[in-house]
């Protein structure tokens, strides 16, 4: 990612890639299911659609909150692309996940609170490992920014191993995909924080979502280092992986999923840094 | 750039059962299965009716299932389409005229269209619901006042006359505004 227009471009189209990777994702579950799923561009076929219903608000911060979720998480993958500080990417992240949360504890319905509540519990399983992983890439490549990463001239992987391990264990939880989807569990909660939002406030959190892919998948892709070709193999693994995760196995509860996230993927990121800073 | 082209290309249904006996039901998930697959048509059960368009309703209307389903109607944004699915929601079927049901959903919320059968298959719903996206791309986004519990249905010896029902609801919506 040397010089300025890539990172910019890929800014800009942020939704739009994101929005092909989600309509991808519905082709290939249904075809894991032997259907024959949606068209590529359903996706925006749905965002033009919620475009042209009838807007109802809860109350008007619940509906500037959600629109908040979208601008700071687009702001925090604009600072990741351009080579900003890590740290500051990550927490910038946490501050869009949690206007949603706020989001969904300031209206009165009970399945709202519940996916607060939950996103809350998500956080606080994914983002101990994200920390970790900045401070590794800190030791490998001497500095916190991710422009240094892009242009670290060896794979990363192969430096840093277990951390891709353990951003592979959280990516689930991020994503909010099965096993680890207890925030959004549409079947259970109906969607959680994202369930009173309608029409093009619910557009908002939902090309957030599109925003997510995109986010998680250039984490990925930083474990490439400046091999853009080990990159899009990286990212390619990781979209069969977490979709074949999804379609096989079932939701577990927020505790398990703590439990795990906690002991296994936190622990082996926390034995990556020390051999990082043992080697 | 005309967006009403596009609802017809992501339906998304929520499914309510007002006190049926599941037979529908069953039958709708089975659209959703690999064997007729609706979702290549984009439509998903979604569950949300802050975020749906079609309304399918199965089931005669139970008297403690009313309410809900006045609820769930006013709170889907319009443009919408109510589908009434099987012989028990658009008419009352073998419960009709039980002390504990009415006869038919569209006595408390208006219906765009009628599949019968009981249960209704899955080819006549997914004809049903193709038949409601006409309806719903030809609609506006004005307010579409649902029937509210205001008024009992008028009874005689027992059985509910729903040509009357109808009129009587279309005078109470307006002395009740």
């Amino acid at each position: 990612m040397k010089g300025f227009i890539i990172p910019v471009l890929l800014i800009i189209l942020a939704p739009f890639i994101g929005g092909l990777v989600h309509g991808l994702e519905r082709i290939v579950r249904a075809r894991m299911q032997r259907r024959i799923g949606p068209p590529l561009l359903q996706p925006f076929y749905d965002f033009l659609k919620l475009a042209g219903k009838r807007k109802m608000i809860v109350h008007s911060a619940h509906a500037f909150l959600g629109i908040m979720h979208f601008v700071s998480l687009w702001f925090a993958l604009a600072l990741l692309l351009l080579g900003g500080d890590l740290i500051l990417v990550i927490f910038l992240h946490l501050l869009s996940t949690s206007l949603l949360i706020l989001a969904g504890y300031s209206t009165r319905s009970i399945f709202s609170h519940l996916g607060a509540n939950r996103t809350a519990i998500s956080i606080l399983a994914y983002e101990p490992v994200l920390i970790i992983l900045a401070v590794s890439f800190y030791l490998v490549t001497g500095s916190f920014e991710t422009a240094a990463v892009f242009n670290y001239d060896k794979p990363l992987l192969l430096e840093m191993p277990l951390a891709f391990v353990a951003l592979l264990l959280i990516l689930p939880v991020k994503l909010k995909k099965s096993p680890f989807d207890v925030a959004e569990a549409h079947q259970e909660i109906t969607g959680g924080t994202e369930i009173e939002f309608s029409g093009i406030f619910y557009e908002a959190v939902y090309t957030a979502k599109w925003l997510d892919y995109v986010f998680c998948y250039t984490l990925v892709y930083l474990f490439a280092g400046n091999n853009i070709l080990l990159g899009a193999a990286l990212i390619l693994f990781t979209f069969i992986y977490v979709n074949a995760l999804d379609n096989s196995s079932a939701r577990v509860n927020y505790k398990q999923m703590l439990r795990f996230s906690l002991a296994v993927a936190f622990s082996l990121a926390f034995l990556n840094l020390i051999l990082n800073i043992v080697i | 750039m005309k967006l009403a082209v596009y609802r017809k290309k992501s339906p998304w249904i929520l499914h309510y059962n007002a006190g049926g006996c599941n037979g529908c039901d069953i039958e709708i998930l089975a659209c959703l299965g690999p064997k007729y697959d609706i979702e290549r048509f984009g439509m998903i059960n979604s569950g949300n009716p802050k975020q749906s368009d079609i309304l399918l309703v199965t089931g005669p209307v139970t008297k403690r299932s009313r309410e809900r389903l006045v609820e769930v109607y006013a709170q889907m944004p319009e443009p919408k389409v109510v589908v009434s699915c099987g012989a028990c929601a658009c008419t009352g079927g073998v419960f009709r005229g039980m002390y504990n049901c009415e006869g038919g959903i569209d006595q408390y919320i208006p219906v765009d269209v009628y599949v019968c059968g009981c249960g209704s298959r899955p080819e006549q719903i997914i004809d049903g619901v193709i038949k409601a996206l006409d309806i719903l791309e030809r609609k506006t986004l004005e307010l579409e006042v649902s029937v509210r519990l205001k008024k009992v249905p008028v009874e005689e010896n027992g059985q509910v006359n729903r040509r009357e029902v109808a009129a009587k609801i279309i005078h109470t919506q307006h002395t009740y505004e």
